[in-house]
Protein backbone atom coordinates (compact mmCIF):
# COMPACT_ATOMS: atom_id res chain seq x y z
CA UNK A 1 0.00 0.00 0.00
CA UNK A 2 2.39 2.87 -1.24
CA UNK A 3 -0.49 5.63 -1.67
CA UNK A 4 -0.47 8.87 0.48
CA UNK A 5 -2.46 8.53 3.26
CA UNK A 6 -6.09 9.69 3.12
CA UNK A 7 -7.40 12.19 5.83
CA UNK A 8 -11.29 12.20 5.98
CA UNK A 9 -12.57 15.93 7.59
CA UNK A 10 -16.03 16.22 8.20
CA UNK A 11 -17.63 20.04 8.83
CA UNK A 12 -21.19 21.65 7.86
CA UNK A 13 -18.93 25.07 7.70
CA UNK A 14 -17.47 25.54 4.29
CA UNK A 15 -15.04 28.14 5.75
CA UNK A 16 -13.65 25.23 8.11
CA UNK A 17 -13.00 22.43 5.09
CA UNK A 18 -11.52 24.99 3.14
CA UNK A 19 -9.29 26.33 6.00
CA UNK A 20 -7.91 22.83 7.09
CA UNK A 21 -7.44 21.52 3.49
CA UNK A 22 -5.32 24.74 2.73
CA UNK A 23 -3.10 23.86 5.66
CA UNK A 24 -3.21 20.36 5.77
CA UNK A 25 -2.36 20.46 1.83
CA UNK A 26 0.41 22.73 2.47
CA UNK A 27 2.14 21.16 4.99
CA UNK A 28 1.34 17.39 4.08
CA UNK A 29 1.49 15.23 1.09
CA UNK A 30 -1.88 13.73 2.60
CA UNK A 31 -4.71 12.89 0.17
CA UNK A 32 -7.67 15.17 1.75
CA UNK A 33 -11.02 14.72 1.58
CA UNK A 34 -13.54 17.08 2.95
CA UNK A 35 -17.02 16.76 2.96
CA UNK A 36 -19.97 19.08 4.17
CA UNK A 37 -22.78 16.20 4.57
CA UNK A 38 -21.84 13.22 7.26
CA UNK A 39 -23.58 11.08 4.79
CA UNK A 40 -21.68 11.70 1.97
CA UNK A 41 -18.67 10.38 4.12
CA UNK A 42 -20.04 7.09 4.74
CA UNK A 43 -20.58 6.71 1.48
CA UNK A 44 -16.84 7.73 0.72
CA UNK A 45 -15.69 5.22 4.07
CA UNK A 46 -17.95 2.17 2.49
CA UNK A 47 -15.70 2.35 -0.47
CA UNK A 48 -12.03 4.05 0.82
CA UNK A 49 -9.60 3.19 2.61
CA UNK A 50 -9.26 6.08 4.84
CA UNK A 51 -6.13 6.15 7.71
CA UNK A 52 -7.65 9.21 9.72
CA UNK A 53 -11.08 10.53 10.52
CA UNK A 54 -11.83 14.29 11.44
CA UNK A 55 -15.32 15.40 12.21
CA UNK A 56 -17.35 18.25 13.62
CA UNK A 57 -19.64 18.05 16.79
CA UNK A 58 -22.88 19.83 15.64
CA UNK A 59 -24.38 19.03 12.22
CA UNK A 60 -27.64 19.01 10.92
CA UNK A 61 -28.68 15.36 10.25
CA UNK A 62 -26.08 13.60 11.97
CA UNK A 63 -23.88 14.60 14.90
CA UNK A 64 -20.37 14.04 15.02
CA UNK A 65 -20.75 11.40 16.90
CA UNK A 66 -23.20 9.30 15.03
CA UNK A 67 -21.08 9.67 11.80
CA UNK A 68 -18.30 8.64 13.90
CA UNK A 69 -20.11 5.71 15.75
CA UNK A 70 -20.83 5.13 11.56
CA UNK A 71 -17.01 5.06 10.63
CA UNK A 72 -16.00 3.03 13.42
CA UNK A 73 -18.10 0.28 12.22
CA UNK A 74 -16.87 0.80 8.44
CA UNK A 75 -13.10 1.10 9.61
CA UNK A 76 -12.80 0.64 12.77
CA UNK A 77 -8.64 0.87 12.74
CA UNK A 78 -9.08 4.47 11.52
CA UNK A 79 -8.66 6.76 14.47
CA UNK A 80 -11.33 9.09 15.10
CA UNK A 81 -11.16 12.91 15.81
CA UNK A 82 -13.82 15.31 17.01
CA UNK A 83 -13.78 18.98 16.42
CA UNK A 84 -16.15 20.74 18.96
CA UNK A 85 -17.23 23.77 19.96
CA UNK A 86 -16.57 25.10 23.64
CA UNK A 87 -20.02 24.70 24.95
CA UNK A 88 -20.28 20.77 23.08
CA UNK A 89 -17.16 20.16 25.62
CA UNK A 90 -19.14 18.34 27.76
CA UNK A 91 -21.30 15.97 25.14
CA UNK A 92 -17.50 15.30 23.58
CA UNK A 93 -16.43 14.03 26.46
CA UNK A 94 -18.93 11.77 27.15
CA UNK A 95 -19.05 10.46 23.58
CA UNK A 96 -14.98 9.63 23.66
CA UNK A 97 -15.86 5.85 25.26
CA UNK A 98 -19.52 5.66 23.08
CA UNK A 99 -16.93 5.99 19.43
CA UNK A 100 -13.30 5.07 20.73
CA UNK A 101 -12.18 8.85 20.25
CA UNK A 102 -8.36 8.89 19.42
CA UNK A 103 -8.25 12.70 20.05
CA UNK A 104 -10.95 15.60 20.78
CA UNK A 105 -9.82 19.36 19.42
CA UNK A 106 -11.76 22.30 20.75
CA UNK A 107 -12.61 25.22 18.30
CA UNK A 108 -11.10 27.21 17.39
CA UNK A 109 -7.93 25.21 16.63
CA UNK A 110 -4.51 25.03 16.67
CA UNK A 111 -3.34 24.23 13.60
CA UNK A 112 -0.01 22.68 14.40
CA UNK A 113 -1.80 20.39 17.40
CA UNK A 114 -4.43 19.64 14.67
CA UNK A 115 -1.61 18.53 12.22
CA UNK A 116 0.30 17.02 15.39
CA UNK A 117 -3.05 14.44 16.38
CA UNK A 118 -3.31 13.47 12.34
CA UNK A 119 -0.09 12.66 12.03
CA UNK A 120 -0.18 10.55 15.43
CA UNK A 121 -3.26 9.16 13.88
CA UNK A 122 -2.18 8.03 10.52
CA UNK A 123 1.10 6.28 12.21
CA UNK A 124 -1.49 4.36 14.57
CA UNK A 125 -3.63 3.74 11.66
CA UNK A 126 -0.78 2.30 9.76
CA UNK A 127 0.81 0.01 12.53
CA UNK A 128 -2.82 -1.24 12.93
CA UNK A 129 -3.01 -2.09 9.26
CA UNK A 130 0.30 -3.42 9.25
CA UNK A 131 -0.71 -5.85 12.79
CA UNK A 132 -3.31 -6.91 10.67
CA UNK A 133 -1.78 -8.19 7.91
CA UNK A 134 0.53 -9.72 9.92
CA UNK A 135 -1.82 -11.63 11.95
CA UNK A 136 -3.40 -12.25 8.50
CA UNK A 137 -0.11 -13.70 7.12
CA UNK A 138 0.42 -15.49 10.24
CA UNK A 139 -2.71 -17.50 10.25
CA UNK A 140 -1.84 -18.19 6.69
CA UNK A 141 0.63 -19.49 7.80
CA UNK A 142 -0.73 -21.70 10.87
CA UNK A 143 -3.35 -23.32 8.35
CA UNK A 144 -0.53 -24.70 5.82
CA UNK A 145 1.57 -25.54 8.65
CA UNK A 146 -1.77 -27.62 10.31
CA UNK A 147 -2.20 -28.69 6.76
CA UNK A 148 1.72 -29.94 6.53
CA UNK A 149 1.37 -30.98 10.28
CA UNK A 150 -1.63 -33.56 8.70
CA UNK A 151 0.06 -34.52 5.78
CA UNK A 152 3.06 -35.87 8.65
CA UNK A 153 0.79 -37.52 10.39
CA UNK A 154 -0.99 -39.38 7.74
CA UNK A 155 2.49 -40.46 5.89
CA UNK A 156 3.76 -41.76 9.45
CA UNK A 157 0.51 -43.19 10.74
CA UNK B 1 -48.55 52.42 27.69
CA UNK B 2 -45.14 50.43 27.54
CA UNK B 3 -42.44 52.29 29.45
CA UNK B 4 -38.86 52.48 27.37
CA UNK B 5 -38.01 50.65 30.50
CA UNK B 6 -39.95 48.06 29.28
CA UNK B 7 -39.39 48.26 26.11
CA UNK B 8 -35.31 48.12 27.35
CA UNK B 9 -36.34 45.61 29.13
CA UNK B 10 -37.93 42.90 27.01
CA UNK B 11 -35.08 43.31 24.03
CA UNK B 12 -32.91 42.34 26.14
CA UNK B 13 -33.72 39.35 27.77
CA UNK B 14 -34.77 38.08 23.93
CA UNK B 15 -31.23 39.21 22.53
CA UNK B 16 -29.41 37.96 25.58
CA UNK B 17 -31.65 34.27 24.97
CA UNK B 18 -30.00 34.50 21.25
CA UNK B 19 -26.49 36.21 22.80
CA UNK B 20 -24.62 32.14 22.99
CA UNK B 21 -25.67 31.23 19.39
CA UNK B 22 -24.54 34.63 18.08
CA UNK B 23 -21.28 34.34 20.08
CA UNK B 24 -20.53 31.31 18.41
CA UNK B 25 -21.45 32.10 14.93
CA UNK B 26 -19.04 35.25 15.11
CA UNK B 27 -16.41 32.80 16.49
CA UNK B 28 -16.29 30.44 13.59
CA UNK B 29 -15.07 33.04 10.99
CA UNK B 30 -13.06 34.24 13.74
CA UNK B 31 -11.19 31.41 14.00
CA UNK B 32 -10.90 30.74 10.52
CA UNK B 33 -9.69 33.89 9.60
CA UNK B 34 -7.14 33.22 12.36
CA UNK B 35 -6.08 29.91 11.60
CA UNK B 36 -5.65 31.50 7.63
CA UNK B 37 -3.53 33.99 8.46
CA UNK B 38 -0.88 31.61 10.02
CA UNK B 39 -1.54 29.17 6.96
CA UNK B 40 -0.88 32.40 4.41
CA UNK B 41 2.60 33.17 6.66
CA UNK B 42 3.85 29.73 5.56
CA UNK B 43 2.73 29.54 2.60
CA UNK B 44 3.75 32.95 1.27
CA UNK B 45 7.69 31.30 2.91
CA UNK B 46 6.97 28.16 0.90
CA UNK B 47 6.34 30.08 -2.28
CA UNK B 48 9.52 32.12 -2.15
CA UNK B 49 11.76 28.50 -1.12
CA UNK B 50 10.03 27.53 -4.42
CA UNK B 51 10.79 30.09 -6.73
CA UNK B 52 14.38 31.00 -5.07
CA UNK B 53 15.54 28.02 -5.67
CA UNK B 54 18.54 26.94 -8.20
CA UNK B 55 16.13 25.35 -10.10
CA UNK B 56 12.72 27.36 -9.32
CA UNK B 57 9.81 24.63 -9.04
CA UNK B 58 6.53 26.12 -10.88
CA UNK B 59 4.27 23.43 -9.79
CA UNK B 60 5.22 23.87 -6.33
CA UNK B 61 5.05 27.37 -7.11
CA UNK B 62 1.56 27.21 -8.65
CA UNK B 63 0.23 24.81 -5.95
CA UNK B 64 0.44 27.37 -3.09
CA UNK B 65 -0.44 30.28 -4.92
CA UNK B 66 -4.01 27.93 -5.15
CA UNK B 67 -3.92 27.19 -1.59
CA UNK B 68 -3.62 31.26 -0.92
CA UNK B 69 -5.86 32.04 -3.46
CA UNK B 70 -8.34 30.02 -1.58
CA UNK B 71 -7.77 31.01 1.65
CA UNK B 72 -8.42 34.65 0.36
CA UNK B 73 -11.54 33.43 -0.49
CA UNK B 74 -12.27 31.87 2.76
CA UNK B 75 -11.67 35.10 4.36
CA UNK B 76 -13.45 37.32 2.56
CA UNK B 77 -16.94 34.71 3.53
CA UNK B 78 -16.07 34.92 6.95
CA UNK B 79 -15.86 38.68 7.05
CA UNK B 80 -18.66 38.93 5.35
CA UNK B 81 -20.70 36.50 7.45
CA UNK B 82 -18.81 38.78 10.64
CA UNK B 83 -20.14 41.99 9.00
CA UNK B 84 -24.08 40.60 8.08
CA UNK B 85 -24.00 39.41 12.26
CA UNK B 86 -23.04 42.77 13.26
CA UNK B 87 -25.40 44.89 10.78
CA UNK B 88 -28.16 42.58 12.61
CA UNK B 89 -27.37 43.07 16.27
CA UNK B 90 -27.04 46.89 14.98
CA UNK B 91 -30.78 47.28 14.27
CA UNK B 92 -31.60 47.03 17.97
CA UNK B 93 -29.11 49.22 19.07
CA UNK B 94 -31.29 51.80 19.42
CA UNK B 95 -35.44 51.09 19.13
CA UNK B 96 -36.89 54.69 18.87
CA UNK B 97 -37.67 55.69 15.93
CA UNK B 98 -38.88 59.09 16.28
CA UNK B 99 -40.45 59.53 12.66
CA UNK B 100 -42.24 56.69 10.41
CA UNK B 101 -40.64 55.88 7.70
CA UNK B 102 -40.81 53.52 3.90
CA UNK B 103 -39.81 50.56 5.23
CA UNK B 104 -39.00 46.79 3.00
CA UNK B 105 -40.73 44.82 5.43
CA UNK B 106 -39.34 41.44 3.58
CA UNK B 107 -35.86 43.26 4.17
CA UNK B 108 -35.98 44.09 7.63
CA UNK B 109 -37.26 40.48 8.52
CA UNK B 110 -34.51 39.10 7.06
CA UNK B 111 -32.05 41.48 9.13
CA UNK B 112 -34.00 39.73 11.92
CA UNK B 113 -34.25 36.08 11.05
CA UNK B 114 -30.30 36.34 10.73
CA UNK B 115 -29.62 37.28 14.30
CA UNK B 116 -32.22 34.76 15.39
CA UNK B 117 -31.13 31.82 13.41
CA UNK B 118 -27.31 32.07 14.86
CA UNK B 119 -29.53 32.48 18.11
CA UNK B 120 -31.02 29.30 17.60
CA UNK B 121 -27.93 27.35 15.60
CA UNK B 122 -29.11 24.35 13.69
CA UNK B 123 -31.50 23.15 16.35
CA UNK B 124 -34.30 25.29 14.33
CA UNK B 125 -34.89 25.58 10.95
CA UNK B 126 -36.52 28.98 9.90
CA UNK B 127 -37.58 29.30 6.66
CA UNK B 128 -39.02 32.60 4.73
CA UNK B 129 -41.74 32.77 2.08
CA UNK B 130 -41.82 36.48 1.33
CA UNK B 131 -44.27 37.78 -0.65
CA UNK B 132 -44.20 41.24 -3.09
CA UNK B 133 -45.17 43.38 -0.56
CA UNK B 134 -45.52 46.84 -1.19
CA UNK B 135 -43.20 49.23 1.19
CA UNK B 136 -45.02 49.82 4.45
CA UNK B 137 -44.73 53.25 6.06
CA UNK B 138 -43.82 52.26 9.70
CA UNK B 139 -42.06 52.56 12.91
CA UNK B 140 -39.20 50.28 11.42
CA UNK B 141 -36.73 49.99 14.84
CA UNK B 142 -40.06 49.55 16.82
CA UNK B 143 -41.63 46.48 14.01
CA UNK B 144 -37.94 44.77 15.03
CA UNK B 145 -38.60 44.47 18.44
CA UNK B 146 -42.04 42.66 17.48
CA UNK B 147 -40.35 40.37 14.97
CA UNK B 148 -37.67 39.65 17.56
CA UNK B 149 -39.85 38.67 20.07
CA UNK B 150 -42.21 36.59 18.46
CA UNK B 151 -39.42 34.44 16.95
CA UNK B 152 -37.22 34.04 20.04
CA UNK B 153 -40.80 33.11 21.43
CA UNK B 154 -41.34 30.45 18.73
CA UNK B 155 -37.78 29.32 18.90
CA UNK B 156 -38.25 28.74 22.97
CA UNK B 157 -41.44 27.00 22.56
CA UNK B 158 -39.38 24.47 20.57
CA UNK B 159 -37.81 21.48 22.40
CA UNK B 160 -35.31 20.17 20.25
CA UNK B 161 -35.49 20.41 16.99
CA UNK B 162 -38.35 22.23 14.99
CA UNK B 163 -38.88 24.67 12.33
CA UNK B 164 -40.12 28.58 12.06
CA UNK B 165 -41.75 29.47 8.92
CA UNK B 166 -41.95 33.08 8.26
CA UNK B 167 -44.44 34.44 5.63
CA UNK B 168 -45.37 37.88 4.45
CA UNK B 169 -48.23 38.52 1.82
CA UNK B 170 -50.35 41.95 0.95
CA UNK B 171 -53.54 42.12 1.97
CA UNK B 172 -55.73 45.07 0.16
CA UNK B 173 -54.19 47.90 1.94
CA UNK B 174 -52.41 46.02 4.74
CA UNK B 175 -49.79 44.01 4.88
CA UNK B 176 -49.95 40.43 6.62
CA UNK B 177 -46.64 39.14 8.27
CA UNK B 178 -47.19 34.99 9.49
CA UNK B 179 -44.98 33.36 12.23
CA UNK B 180 -45.69 29.87 12.58
CA UNK B 181 -43.61 27.55 14.88
CA UNK B 182 -43.75 23.47 15.31
CA UNK B 183 -43.84 24.20 19.03
CA UNK B 184 -45.18 22.99 22.04
CA UNK B 185 -48.58 25.30 21.35
CA UNK B 186 -50.68 27.38 23.64
CA UNK B 187 -53.65 26.43 25.49
CA UNK B 188 -57.10 28.27 24.98
CA UNK B 189 -56.96 29.28 28.57
CA UNK B 190 -53.35 30.93 28.46
CA UNK B 191 -54.21 32.15 24.45
CA UNK B 192 -56.62 34.57 26.75
CA UNK B 193 -54.04 35.94 28.93
CA UNK B 194 -51.34 36.19 26.24
CA UNK B 195 -50.73 39.84 25.53
CA UNK B 196 -51.77 40.93 29.46
CA UNK B 197 -49.08 42.54 31.69
CA UNK B 198 -46.03 40.11 33.07
CA UNK B 199 -47.67 36.95 31.63
CA UNK B 200 -45.27 34.19 31.21
CA UNK B 201 -45.11 30.44 31.76
CA UNK B 202 -41.15 30.91 31.48
CA UNK B 203 -39.13 30.51 34.62
CA UNK B 204 -37.82 33.63 36.03
CA UNK B 205 -34.66 34.17 34.17
CA UNK B 206 -35.76 32.90 31.08
CA UNK B 207 -39.34 35.41 30.58
CA UNK B 208 -40.30 38.41 32.18
CA UNK B 209 -43.68 38.39 29.97
CA UNK B 210 -43.39 41.69 28.43
CA UNK B 211 -42.68 40.52 25.08
CA UNK B 212 -46.24 39.69 23.85
CA UNK B 213 -47.20 43.12 25.46
CA UNK B 214 -44.37 44.97 23.87
CA UNK B 215 -45.18 43.50 20.38
CA UNK B 216 -49.29 44.30 21.41
CA UNK B 217 -48.62 47.93 21.86
CA UNK B 218 -46.18 48.56 18.77
CA UNK B 219 -48.76 46.83 16.59
CA UNK B 220 -51.85 47.74 17.92
CA UNK B 221 -51.56 51.18 19.74
CA UNK B 222 -48.72 52.76 17.43
CA UNK B 223 -49.82 51.35 14.29
CA UNK B 224 -53.34 50.72 14.13
CA UNK B 225 -52.49 47.26 13.02
CA UNK B 226 -53.97 43.86 14.48
CA UNK B 227 -52.90 40.97 15.61
CA UNK B 228 -54.25 37.17 15.90
CA UNK B 229 -53.51 33.71 17.39
CA UNK B 230 -53.74 30.38 16.48
CA UNK B 231 -52.44 27.55 18.18
CA UNK B 232 -52.92 23.62 18.67
CA UNK B 233 -51.70 22.09 21.33
CA UNK B 234 -48.62 20.12 20.70
CA UNK B 235 -48.50 20.95 16.91
CA UNK B 236 -47.67 24.81 16.97
CA UNK B 237 -47.92 28.24 16.69
CA UNK B 238 -48.95 30.57 14.30
CA UNK B 239 -48.74 34.81 15.38
CA UNK B 240 -50.52 36.93 12.21
CA UNK B 241 -49.47 40.58 12.14
CA UNK B 242 -51.59 42.49 10.18
CA UNK B 243 -49.98 46.56 9.41
CA UNK B 244 -51.60 48.96 7.52
CA UNK B 245 -49.18 50.74 4.46
CA UNK B 246 -50.00 54.24 5.69
CA UNK B 247 -50.04 55.77 8.82
CA UNK B 248 -52.81 58.46 8.31
CA UNK B 249 -51.97 60.72 11.84
CA UNK B 250 -47.96 61.15 10.20
CA UNK B 251 -49.11 61.99 6.81
N1 LIG C 1 -45.01 30.85 19.88
C1 LIG C 1 -45.41 30.51 21.12
N2 LIG C 1 -45.65 29.22 21.42
C2 LIG C 1 -46.06 28.87 22.66
N3 LIG C 1 -46.25 29.73 23.67
C3 LIG C 1 -46.04 31.03 23.43
C4 LIG C 1 -45.59 31.50 22.16
N4 LIG C 1 -45.47 32.84 22.21
C5 LIG C 1 -45.80 33.19 23.47
N5 LIG C 1 -46.14 32.12 24.21
C6 LIG C 1 -46.59 32.11 25.60
O1 LIG C 1 -46.88 33.43 25.96
C7 LIG C 1 -46.15 33.81 27.12
C8 LIG C 1 -45.86 35.28 27.08
O2 LIG C 1 -44.93 35.59 26.06
P1 LIG C 1 -44.08 36.92 26.18
O3 LIG C 1 -44.99 38.05 26.46
O4 LIG C 1 -43.21 37.02 25.00
O5 LIG C 1 -43.23 36.71 27.50
P2 LIG C 1 -42.05 35.67 27.77
O6 LIG C 1 -41.56 35.18 26.44
O7 LIG C 1 -41.03 36.49 28.46
O8 LIG C 1 -42.63 34.61 28.61
C9 LIG C 1 -44.96 32.91 27.12
O9 LIG C 1 -44.43 32.71 28.41
C10 LIG C 1 -45.52 31.62 26.54
O10 LIG C 1 -46.18 30.88 27.53
MG1 LIG D 1 -41.10 36.43 24.80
Amino acid sequence: MNKNPTVVVVDDEDMVLTSVRAFLSLETEYEIQTFLEPERAVEFLRNNLAEVIVSDYLMPGMTGIQFLARARELQPEAPRVLLTGHADKQSAIEAINQVGLFHYLEKPWDNEQLLLIVNNAIERASLFRELKEKIAELSTANSSLKAVQARLLKAFL
Amino acid sequence: MVGARDLDASKMAALGSLLAGVIHDIGTPVGAILSNNQVVLRALDKLKDALAAPQPDVAAALKRLEILRSLAEVDRLACSRIGALVRSLKTFARADDVDASDADLNAELAETVRLVQAGFGKRIAIQTEFGEIPLVHCWVRRLHLVFLNLLVNAGQAIEGEGKIVIRTARDGDRVIISISDSGHGISPENQAKLFSTAFTTKPSGVGTGLGLMIVREVVADLHGGALRVESEMGKGTTFHVSLPLRQKSTE
